[in-house]
Order: structure tokens, then sequence, then C-alpha cells
């Protein structure tokens, strides 16, 4: 028979926090959930404006710490995220589907 | 107050211009290489123009729809010099995927099945494993759908065939490529669960009312990755093979696992003996 290395799974660590005020800033999330958990992928995603009331921003991290993230989740999972305005919008924190995160940094310059 | 499309197309700085024209104008089959090139000139260290590339790479529906898969193209090797923009538009492809399924607003609807054809073109292109795409096929057939017809649900109305649309073209895309090992496995079950979400579909509607140009397309979709099945029949035929696999679903993890045990209730007597301790066949992986 053909043997494989056996890859072990290593549990999700990247989450995405979904349904953030659409004119909110990478500041202002991080001040929000301050202090920003430990992790070595932080992005945060400003919204696709042409969605009008369907615009959100969104943010993911990827946990250094996968033990955090039961308490990160609890603590804001339907946490009510207000912007500038005083709109309220319950945010969304669940495993993001596509586990990985970029080796390189972000700014690592291309050789063109 | 909301900026109307017209107001913000007129007002497009240059440089976003230059990545849309290349993007969705210029880009094709015969091209890539040469577009790549010239994306790769962009100026990526500056957050505002990466952000836009980001949001182009990931907006396919302003593509025409047989060149999407020249996206996924140049976006495989964009990767190997800015991993990162991989990352961000698989991403933003899933969120978008997400939303269309948290809206369901028809005028989404080319959009959406813009955006699950780039992802089954992701995975041919090897951006994603196909792991993500069988996440976002069990979503399809499970996210809001409710089986009870006395409590419809609006994120997929029992006359809504939007779902089995998005399945059909993911199928289509790549479902060949699930021909062996666990990902052959994987679909072969899938097609299960899939064909009673279709049935339960079907079964809304009194006999010879569902649309046929949908009846077609799933039957030619599930022929198309698996050319000698023989399909379910019936919503009570289709039920029993559910019913059947998940039994065989929680067999298998109980004999994996015995602890599991205590959370699936009474199961059959003969699983106590099977209940030794197996090495786990760790071929998840084999592709």
């Amino acid at each position: 028979g053909k043997f494989k290395k056996e890859k072990v799974q290593a549990p999700p660590s990247k989450i995405v926090i979904r349904k953030l005020p659409p004119t909110f800033t990478e500041e202002d999330f991080k001040n929000a959930i301050s202090p920003v958990p430990e992790n070595n992928y932080f992005s945060f995603v400003p919204p696709d404006k042409v969605l009008g009331t369907h615009a959100f921003s969104r943010a993911y991290i990827n946990f250094l710490n996968t033990e955090e993230i039961v308490s990160f989740r609890d603590r804001f999972d339907g946490y009510v995220f207000v912007d500038q305005k005083g709109n309220e919008y319950p945010a969304l924190v669940e495993y993001a589907p596509f586990q990985k995160i970029p080796k390189s940094n972000h700014n690592k310059k291309d050789i063109r | 107050p909301e900026v109307t499309n017209d107001a913000s197309r007129a007002e497009r700085p240059p440089m976003q211009q230059y990545i849309r024209h290349l993007l969705y104008t210029s880009l094709c089959k015969t091209n890539t290489e040469r577009i790549l090139r010239q994306i790769r000139k962009l100026h990526w260290e500056d957050r505002e123009i990466s952000l836009y590339a980001v949001k182009c790479l990931t907006s396919v529906w302003n593509a025409k729809f047989y060149n999407i898969r020249c996206i996924a193209n140049l976006l495989a090797g964009l990767i190997a010099h800015y991993d990162w923009v991989g990352t961000a538009v698989v991403d933003g492809t899933l969120e978008d995927i997400r939303f269309g399924m948290e809206t369901n607003e028809p005028k989404f609807n080319q959009r959406r099945v813009a955006a699950i054809k780039y992802l089954g073109e992701l995975y041919n292109y090897r951006v994603i494993e196909s792991s993500v795409i069988f996440k976002i096929l069990y979503s399809l057939i499970t996210f809001g759908v409710s089986w009870d017809p006395g409590n419809p649900s609006t994120y997929d109305a029992p006359d809504h065939h939007m779902r089995l649309r998005l399945v059909c073209t993911l199928l289509d895309t790549c479902g060949q490529f699930f021909s062996s090992g666990a990902s052959k496995r994987r679909l072969d079950c899938y097609l299960t669960y899939f064909q009673h979400y279709f049935w339960f579909k079907k079964s809304v509607y009194s006999e010879e009312e569902f649309p046929w140009q949908v009846d077609h397309l799933v039957q030619d979709t599930i022929v198309g990755v698996r050319p000698k099945i023989t399909m379910f029949k019936s919503l009570e035929e289709s039920q029993n093979a559910v019913t059947a696999l998940n039994k065989q679903i929680v067999d298998k993890a109980i004999q994996n696992m015995p602890s599991l045990k205590q959370y699936f209730g009474n199961t059959d007597e003969e699983n106590e003996e099977k209940a030794l301790p197996t090495i786990p066949e760790g071929d998840d992986h084999i592709e």
C-alpha cells in the first residue's frame, strides 16, 4: 500500500468578526475590542459600498492561543458595536471558513 | 444618503479605471501571463491601491462569466509574489457567498452565481483545498434551510431554486476532480444529502409542476460528476439513504472514539463489540 505522511490537523485558529459598522476604521475596531488578542494575522476589511444597507465591515484574527477563542466569542458574538452616529450593529463571531493565513508580510516587495 | 452607481463611476480615479480595465476588459485566456505582469507592477504597498485591487479580484461578477476562470488563474500566479492577496480574495469571496445566503435577494443572483463559479475555479487553480468547497456545498443545503413545510424559511423559500443552481454551478466547475481518495468519498456522501434536499424541494410542488429546467440542471450535474450513479427516485428513497448514511457515519465515529457514544443515545448493541480503538485512517488529505 501507499503511505502518506499524516498531517495532524491543527484546531481552527482564524476567526472572522462580521457585520461591523460600515463606517468603522481599523482603529475604531481595535479600540472597541481592546486588548486585541495575541495573533499572527489581523486583517480589517472595509465594506463593499455598492451593497448599500447590506454593507458591513469585517475583521479576521488568527489567534496564537486557540483557548482564548471561546471567551472572545462569548464576549463579542452578538456584541453591539456602535458607530459615530449611534447606529447599532450586532456582530457575528465565527470560525473563518478559510483557515489559511499568508506566510509572507503584507509589504514584502515584489521583484518586478 | 446613498451614492448612486453612476456618480461613483464618474469619479473613479485613473488607477482604479486601469485596474478594472486590466481585469474586466483586457484579461482573456490568451493574455493571462501578460496581464499578470501588469498587475504585479501595481503599487501593492499603497494600501488604497491594494485594497482596490483585492476588491476587483474578488468582484468577479464584473467580468464576463467565461473569463472568471482567467481571474482565478491570474490570482494563482499572483499568490507566488503576494501571498496575502490570495488570502484576502478567498476570504472576500466566501463572505460574499455567505452574504448571498443571508440576504437572498434576486438582484444579487447573478453576483452569487459568479462568486460560486469563482470559488470552483479557485479550487481548480489550487488556491483553495477541497475542504473549503465541501464546507460551502454543505452550507448551501443547510444554512437557514427549513425542513418543515409549515414553517418556511426566508433564506431559502420553498419555491426558490437559487441554492440548487449554486450547488450545480459549483459541482459543474470543479466536481469532476473529486474522483479519487477522500474527496471522492466526500462527494459521494454529499450527493446523497444533495439529492435529499432536491427531492424535498420537489415535494413542495404537485406532480409535473416543478420547473423542468431545474430538474434537468440537477440531473445533468449529478450525472456529470458521477456518470454511473443511480439517482434516487423519490423523497422517501432519498430520505432512507440519508438515514442510513447518518447511521454509518455515527457508527464509524463511535468506532474511532468510543467516548462519543454518550452523545448519540441508543445505537445498536453490536457496535459495543466493534468499539475497539482503531488506528485513524488519516487519509483525509490524499487527493
